[in-house]
């Protein structure tokens, strides 16, 4: 069987995918729109992709590739204004947030196309629970190798990612006291979890002929691993953000991607072995549940600190890499954000105080989202 | 026997209630009959009871009754128009201009295709305008019925109920000016002709706002205990109805301003899916079972001919004015016809309009009931079946578990 080759990519471009909700405006609960918004989006013009994914109240933009983070901020505000353009027409709202604060999976529907019906007979209701909405950041690398060292040496700044995005802290109506309760809905899938510690392409294309032998997997798509390599595409694509409640957010997770991906792959300060695991799943856990506020162990200093203070450690680190790829502007929007007012998980919870009332949560979010003021 | 004092006497006294109480039982077994074995909505086996205990068939109840029991019937039309009115959304109509476009469409085409083809019959021209009005409306009812218990969600599904509020409006205010206008003819009082449309819409308009504004007042009161939010704003749709009536306002109209009202002041949307239910489905039950026992059936051989005509002419006056709008209102062609199918359902308002203009043009009256009600009976079972296909064929139903 042949193996996966890696497509050559221009080094740390990105691209960015988002799950948005879609809510009516009666209740704000999630309601059935994707395949109407879609007929309308397919007549307007609009840079980048908008596609169904697996329910009916889900819709995914993507973004085209981009070497610069400015760039990348403006296609994806282009594609929120193409989608909401037509969602007023149809009286639907568009908002972001890891997942819908207060449906009720079990009366969601499968948008009808052979693959979302595949998974859904495949996994149960594991597929209607999957209705939670994340970010993809694919970052472009050299060659397979490249691609597989940047993975596992992402892997250490993944709970940075889930602290800075977290967006789900209500679910089903409840407080789950999670920042991000949407990743524990991922870990229920069987191939979730993370890549095996292989570092060079041909031993990773080992692996995959493997599980795809035995008829484990049939491609890439097909494993939830936090980051991932996307051989078509030349990436590798990070799938532990919620989906965040502005593009601007987006887009700034984006830019320190990029910068941290040139940092790691030009100084390749870490070492990468087994025991650079032992914290991943603590650490990942700690982000989920505390966010800026959990606690980080680095893996090769076995120190402890607070994730909001690693972060801006990091910032610090990558600021030169940044400047070289003009993110700064991204970069100085995170550092901001964990210096004072916090996630959007935070955000969330204080708006709920306010008004105490769910479905106004879901309203302000859209409002957030389309860029009206807070 | 004088000592046996405490047995019932013979025969029996039976009093409304318990007539009551048999239609709703024969409502239920029938409507989950239905559905179980025809497929049909459950609404059909509602009204094939109604029809079935009613004075052309078994004549367990008889037209007084069903005279006696009108303000049942004005409670559930009202929980019903509250509901529908709260789905209407203002701002909708402001971001889709398209979209009330389409509603003054489909209505005008609507009236204008049932006058034309009425006309050309040999109606007189005042039937056939006042049936054409009262052609306009769609069931509130049943449409709001049927996308509960199909749990519809989508665009046809929306477009269907707003469209629905909107030309019950039309269908009130065109058959109220049309009255003032006989008024004109028959009394003889031109000052009649304008200030009694403008008192019935402006009127109805401003006591749905002031309820509206009080019942959130007064939920605001309450707080988060949703037994007391239920019940405090069952008892303002009761004062509503009963006030728009003594006031001689429309309660169609002042019900779906209620509705539309308590929305749109809601800004914290705390009050988002005041939904009434269990009571609410008895009240619904009730009124589809009894309006089907007031039907005058035997009108209907003398008016089938017109009725018919009726019944398609709506169908196409519809069609037409949605497809019109389609693409500019962001709706494929496709979705539009089913809208328009969605909007066959014709029922409790027309009853009421027709009593109504009955009552106050007993000149007139007979030919114009005798229209109406063929096309009713017809759309009686058309009606929610047309519905239920056009919400199953867009895909908007959900799945059977």
């Amino acid at each position: 069987m042949e193996g996966l080759a890696f497509k050559q990519s221009a080094p740390l471009t990105l691209g960015v995918e988002l799950e948005l909700q879609l809510v009516n405006t009666r209740d704000c609960d999630l309601t059935r729109a994707a395949s109407d918004l879609l007929a309308l989006t397919e007549g307007t013009p609009h840079a980048g992709d908008i596609k169904p994914e697996i329910t009916e109240s889900m819709i995914e933009v993507s973004t085209s590739v981009h070497s610069r983070h400015e760039a990348l901020a403006a296609e994806l505000r282009g594609l929120r204004d193409a989608v909401l353009a037509a969602a007023d027409r149809l009286n639907v709202l568009v908002t972001g947030g890891g997942a819908h604060p207060f449906q009720h999976w079990s009366e969601r529907q499968i948008f009808d196309k052979p693959r979302f019906k595949l998974l859904s007979d495949l996994y149960g209701y594991l597929a209607k629970q999957f209705t939670v909405f994340g970010q993809h950041i694919h970052v472009g690398c050299p060659d397979g190798d490249d691609a597989l060292y940047l993975l596992h040496a992402l892997s250490r700044y993944v709970p940075h990612f889930i602290a800075l995005a977290g967006s789900s802290p209500y679910y089903q109506g409840v407080d789950t006291a999670f920042d991000s309760a949407r990743l524990n809905s991922v870990s229920a899938f069987p191939l979730s979890g993370r890549a095996p510690l292989l570092l060079r392409w041909s031993d990773f294309n080992g692996y995959f002929a493997h599980m795809r032998e035995m008829g484990i997997v049939a491609s890439m798509k097909d494993f939830y691993w936090d980051i991932r390599p996307k051989p078509e595409y030349g990436t590798i694509e990070m799938r532990v953000c919620d989906t965040p409640l502005t593009v601007d957010r987006a887009a700034a997770l984006a830019a320190y991607a990029q910068a941290l991906g040139r940092y790691l792959l030009v100084e390749r300060v870490h070492p990468l072995n087994e025991d650079s695991y032992l914290p991943y799943g603590y650490n990942r856990y700690q982000a989920c549940r505390f966010g800026l506020e959990g606690e980080l162990i680095d893996p090769a200093t076995r120190a402890k600190r607070s994730i909001g203070e690693d972060i801006l450690a990091t910032l610090e680190a990558v600021a030169v890499h940044a400047r070289e790829l003009e993110g700064e502007g991204g970069l100085a929007a995170l550092a901001e954000c964990v210096r004072g007012p916090g996630n959007d998980a935070r955000w969330m919870r204080e708006s709920y105080a306010r008004s105490r009332s769910l479905p106004d949560l879901v309203y302000r979010q859209a409002q957030r989202w389309r860029g009206a003021a807070r | 026997m004088g000592e046996l004092f405490f047995l019932p006497s013979w025969p029996m006294r039976v009093d409304d209630l318990q007539w009551l109480a048999l239609l709703l039982l024969a409502a239920v077994i029938a409507g989950e009959a239905g559905h179980r074995w025809l497929g049909v909505p459950r609404l059909l086996g509602w009204i094939a009871a109604g029809v079935a205990l009613g004075p052309d068939v078994a004549g367990l109840i008889d037209r007084d009754m069903v005279a006696d029991q009108y303000w049942l019937l004005e409670i559930a039309i009202g929980v019903v128009l509250f509901e529908l009115g709260q789905r209407v959304d203002l701002g909708w109509l402001r971001r889709n201009t398209w979209l009330g476009g389409a509603s003054i469409l489909e209505s005008g085409c609507a009236f204008l295709v049932i006058f034309a083809v009425l006309w050309l019959l040999g109606a007189p021209a005042l039937v056939a305008a006042t049936a054409g009005a009262i052609g306009i409306a769609t069931s509130p009812a049943v449409v709001l019925t049927l996308a509960r218990d199909l749990r519809a969600q989508g665009q046809v599904t929306e477009r269907v109920l707003l469209l629905t509020a909107l030309n019950s409006i039309y269908a009130v205010v065109l058959v109220s000016m049309l009255i003032a206008w006989l008024h004109a003819e028959y009394r003889g009082g031109w000052l009649v002709v304008a200030a009694h449309p403008i008192y019935l819409i402006f009127g109805s308009a401003a006591l749905g706002a002031a309820f509206a504004a009080a019942l959130l007042a007064a939920l605001t009161l309450l707080g988060n205990r949703v037994e007391a939010q239920f019940l405090c704003a069952v008892a303002f749709v009761l004062v509503a109805v009963s006030l728009s009536a003594a006031l001689n306002l429309s309660t169609v109209l002042a019900l779906l301003a209620f509705g539309t009202c308590a929305r749109a002041f809601d800004r914290g949307r705390r009050f988002v899916s005041l939904e009434f239910g269990r009571l609410g489905r008895i009240l619904v039950m009730l009124l589809f079972a009894l309006s089907a026992a007031g039907l005058e059936l035997q009108l209907i051989p003398q008016g089938l001919l017109a009725g018919v005509a009726l019944v398609v002419a709506r169908y196409l006056g519809k069609t037409l004015g949605l497809l019109a709008t389609a693409g500019v209102s962001g709706l494929a062609p496709g979705k539009a016809a089913l809208v328009s199918l969605g909007l066959m359902p014709m029922s409790a308002v027309a009853l009421i309009l027709v009593h109504e203009t009955s009552s106050l043009f007993p000149e007139f009256g007979p030919a114009l009931a005798t229209v109406v009600v063929s096309a009713l009976a017809i759309l009686e079972v058309a009606g929610p079946l047309a519905a239920q296909l056009a919400l199953k064929r867009a895909g908007e139903t959900a799945e059977q578990r």
